[in-house]
């Protein structure tokens, strides 16, 4: 079997950690600088003594000048949750390459960054399927550079199928979050009930959300013309249209506005997005794309 | 508001299947495709199907009805009636004799002159009007005064040929008074020219465009043709026949003479150029018949190859001669053939019927009512009174009427007459300074001759037209003779007969083999049929006879086809030919077409490029 990433790719990625707005909020410890005080290098802020404390963080120079026990505090290093929305749904399987190799090659890359980065990562494949059970399970907070591989395993075994809802599968990742992190949205968001609930319910929870909207260079550019009826891949719903070349750019202008309104939508709630089709060299998208709208660094 | 042309309604019929074009449902290509909410909203910021699928929002569909019930519109070509001053009115003159049916034109002279004139129809403005006359033996209005093209289309196509000769100063005059009190006028004559003389119309300022038909003279015809007695065997028959050139060539053919339809004789005859030739036929006649003479002859005029006599077994004639004694008359009488004379000193009221009276210087006390011939006699209501005459010098005689045919009066003296006024029912035959001396005329159904001297009191017995004259008479006044002279009718002119019996209907077979109801005056017991425009033997049946009449053309001035590039009107005026005019057809109706052609096409292209 391929591997979802090139070895190649794997090295230049470990090069890249994720960058977070936020402090981590994580009760678990990490290499994240967070609000909590704890143990770590990085110091914090000095308290009064008192008994019970330990003795080794005591700062002995100042009780020298000042005749008074201090403790020194230090920032306490957490993790950052990384989790990834992944669109598992029916649409995601067209293209060449699919929609869903792509995500999943995303998801491969920033789950394998997150994991160098001794972040915890969550992948929340959806529509749920029952087939994949055990496989989405094992891909839930998996921590460590050395599960990567068992993650690119069960990464690699998720087949889309079934009808996306997005709003709430975002709404419902949100509620089960303990705590908040990174949040990477990969779909193509064509979803007739919106996307809007998902991701405002993201960015309540205190996620820091990053939406990549993959769609395939037929969406965008199609190459098929005249009477045609069309049959949606999710929920069979039927289209007539008479459609010619001369329509093109009313088409595309259509497209266009679709994706102007998700990213505005995205840009009004702090939220970093891009769009890009499946065909798009990965390298070009995670080295340069993400790395300019600082993703990671 | 009406419609020139209402069969254009039936393009109506395309406006269902322009409705049909939108029912249709398109045949689509079914693709899967991830999603279609990108297209669900493409259509709805373009507005392209679904909206456009309802008919009741389509204004592409409104639009297109529209245009195309606008274009049959235009194709039924309506008018509102109204009446125009100021248009122009146009007199058509079809010529539709014999003449006319000559085929040097193709089709023939009078389809080629109704298709100009139809081309004329097309040529008018709409606030023009036009008259189509029809001249024939008879000028008959087809079309009175109108705009409407249609109805003018019409006239023009229910003019038909016919046999007759044409009557072009009756329909001259016609169209004169048509176009009179009209500033703009113009009268159209569609002709050959082939037509008696116009010298009796003279009217040199009258619009008259000549388009003129005919272009070769190539025709042979029968001008002539009578049946007579053998003059020495009265059981035979000689039948007169002459055939006229017309053409330019010397033609040699060959005469057919049948009875019946028998064939008697074929007779071979050549015809110098332009010039005519006598033919004799001699035969031999056992029974009533009709003797019918054909030229072999192919010519572009075919009606005149034919013509037809119905000839009669001589009837003996019974002649009653009252007198007091004239060996002169009585022997002139006698000398007849065909005269069965009864000699009576006075007319007895209980004499049995004759044919013809001679009443020689006598007063009958009752007048009889057969033919009478007079001498010294008169009826009292005969004349206005009479005066005796002295010496009465002959100074004029009429030598064209058939009594006096060969009859001289050259070296006759009389001794004295009776002077009358000529009576309104009388011609006068031979005239004195004073008084006319032989009258002949038809008073009621009795024919009589009137002569105003006593044989005996002249010197006309001793000449030889005294009784060349008494077997003029008896030939005029026979009444079998009359009536056989009736059974041959120029083409066109009335037939008029008297049917013996008391016959109130009869049926009567034209040439064609249509038969209708004969028209029989019930107060005369007379037979009046004006319709005689075709050529041919017409059968009377009057249920217990069969009466013959042979219509023939007949006429030298129709069988000269050549074409004449003018045409004289009286003395001084002529009308010289036209070159066809060059009329503008409507065209509006092919753009009309062509504007449903490019309708068609836009729809197809408008489906085409979204493919």
């Amino acid at each position: 079997m391929k591997p979802i990433l090139s070895p190649e790719l794997l090295r230049r990625l470990e090069q890249f950690q994720l960058l977070s707005k936020r402090r981590a909020k994580s009760s678990a410890k990490g290499e994240r600088r967070s609000r909590s005080r704890g143990q770590s290098v990085e110091f914090a802020d000095y308290k009064s003594y008192t008994p019970g404390d330990d003795f080794r963080y005591l700062d002995w120079n100042l009780y020298g000048r000042l005749d008074r026990l201090f403790l020194k505090l230090y920032e306490e290093e957490r993790e950052l949750p990384v989790t990834i929305f992944l669109d598992a749904s029916e649409s995601m399987a067209f293209g060449n390459p699919s929609k869903f190799d792509f995500a999943r090659q995303i998801a491969a890359a920033v789950g394998y960054v997150a994991l160098c980065g001794f972040d915890r990562v969550s992948i929340a494949a959806f529509p749920d399927s029952m087939g994949e059970a055990a496989v989405r399970g094992a891909l839930r907070s998996v921590r460590g550079r050395k599960s990567a591989l068992t993650f690119f395993q069960n990464l690699a075994a998720l087949t889309p199928s079934g009808t996306a809802a997005l709003n709430e599968a975002l709404r419902r990742g949100a509620l089960m979050t303990r705590q908040a992190g990174t949040a990477v949205v990969l779909s193509d968001f064509l979803d007739p009930s919106g996307y809007e609930t998902g991701l405002g319910a993201l960015v309540a929870r205190g996620f820091q959300v990053s939406a990549v909207q993959i769609l395939t260079q037929e969406e965008v550019n199609p190459s098929t013309f005249g009477d045609l009826r069309l049959v949606d891949s999710e929920n069979g719903w039927q289209e007539e249209v008479t459609f010619g070349r001369y329509r093109l750019g009313a088409y595309q202008q259509t497209v266009q506005n679709f994706c102007q309104r998700l990213r505005e939508f995205c840009q009004g709630r702090g939220i970093s997005f891009f769009s890009t089709t499946s065909d798009t060299p990965l390298e070009s998208l995670l080295l340069k794309q993400l790395r300019q709208a600082e993703v990671w660094g | 508001m009406n419609f020139l042309a209402p069969a254009a309604f039936w393009f109506a019929a395309v406006l269902p299947v322009v409705v049909l074009f939108y029912l249709l449902k398109r045949k689509r290509v079914v693709r899967l495709v991830p999603s279609t909410l990108l297209w669900q909203k493409f259509l709805a910021e373009t507005q392209a199907s679904a909206p456009f699928q309802r008919l009741r929002h389509n204004w592409l569909l409104l639009l297109q009805l529209l245009l195309l019930i606008l274009a049959i519109l235009a194709l039924a070509r309506p008018y509102l009636a109204h009446t125009s001053p100021g248009g122009q009115i146009y007199v058509v003159v079809l010529d539709a004799s014999a003449s006319m049916q000559s085929t040097d034109e193709a089709p023939s002279r009078f389809e080629k002159a109704r298709a100009e004139a139809l081309k004329l129809v097309d040529a008018m403005r709409a606030d023009d009007q036009m008259v189509v006359l029809q001249a024939a033996a008879v000028t008959e209005v087809k079309q009175s005064p109108t705009s409407e093209k249609g109805a003018l289309r019409r006239a023009l196509q229910n003019c038909r040929v016919t046999d007759t000769p044409t009557r072009l100063t009756e329909a001259l005059k016609l169209a004169e008074t048509l176009i009179q009190n009209r500033s703009s006028a113009e009268i159209h004559l569609f002709s050959d020219g082939a037509a008696e003389d116009l010298s009796a119309f003279e009217n040199s300022g009258l619009p008259v465009v000549y388009h003129q038909l005919g272009n070769r003279s190539e025709n042979l015809g029968i001008t002539a043709l009578d049946v007579r007695p053998h003059p020495d065997d009265p059981s035979r028959r000689v039948i007169f026949a002459t055939v006229s050139n017309f053409s330019t060539n010397t033609v040699t053919t060959q005469l057919e003479l049948s009875f019946d339809t028998a064939l008697l004789e074929v007779k071979s005859i050549s015809v110098p150029a332009r010039e005519s030739a006598p033919l004799i036929f001699v035969a031999t006649q056992e029974r009533d018949g009709v003797f019918t003479i054909k030229l072999s002859a192919t010519d572009d005029l075919a009606i005149d190859n034919t013509a037809s006599f119905v000839s009669l077994l001589p009837q003996p004639v019974r002649v009653l001669m009252v007198s007091g004694g004239n060996r002169f008359l009585e022997r002139a009488l006698r000398a007849i053939p065909s005269v069965e004379l009864s000699v009576a000193p006075a007319l007895g009221a209980t004499a049995p019927d004759f044919d013809l009276y001679v009443l020689d210087n006598v007063l009958p006390a009752s007048w009889p009512e057969g033919s009478i011939i007079a001498f010294r006699s008169a009826h009292p209501d005969w004349f206005d009174g009479s005066v005796p005459l002295e010496a009465p010098a002959i100074v004029d005689w009429k030598g064209s009427h058939p009594l006096l045919r060969f009859v001289h009066f050259d070296n006759v003296q009389i001794s004295e007459s009776v002077g009358v006024k000529t009576p309104s029912w009388a011609v006068p035959l031979v005239e004195s300074p004073q008084s006319p001396l032989m009258v002949a005329g038809e008073l009621g159904r009795q024919r009589i001759v009137w002569i105003g001297f006593d044989p005996l009191q002249s010197t006309w017995p001793l000449r030889v037209s005294f009784p060349i004259f008494m077997a003029n008479a008896v030939d005029w006044l026979n009444p079998s003779s009359i009536s056989a002279r009736q059974l041959t009718v120029p083409a066109g002119s009335p037939i008029r007969m008297a049917l013996a019996g008391n016959v109130t209907q009869a049926q009567l077979r034209l040439p064609d083999g249509t038969q209708i109801e004969a028209e029989i005056d019930p107060v005369r017991g007379e037979l009046l049929f004006g319709d005689t425009s075709k050529q041919g033997v017409y059968r009377l049946n009057t249920g217990t006879a069969e009466i013959l009449f042979a219509v023939n053309l007949l006429n030298a001035a129709e069988s000269d086809t050549t074409p004449r590039s003018e045409l004289q009107f009286g003395r001084y005026a002529r009308v010289e030919a036209s070159t066809f005019r060059r009329a503008s057809l409507e065209i509006w109706r092919w753009v009309a077409v062509l504007a449903l052609a490019v309708l068609m096409f836009e729809w197809w292209y408008y489906h085409r490029r979204t493919a």
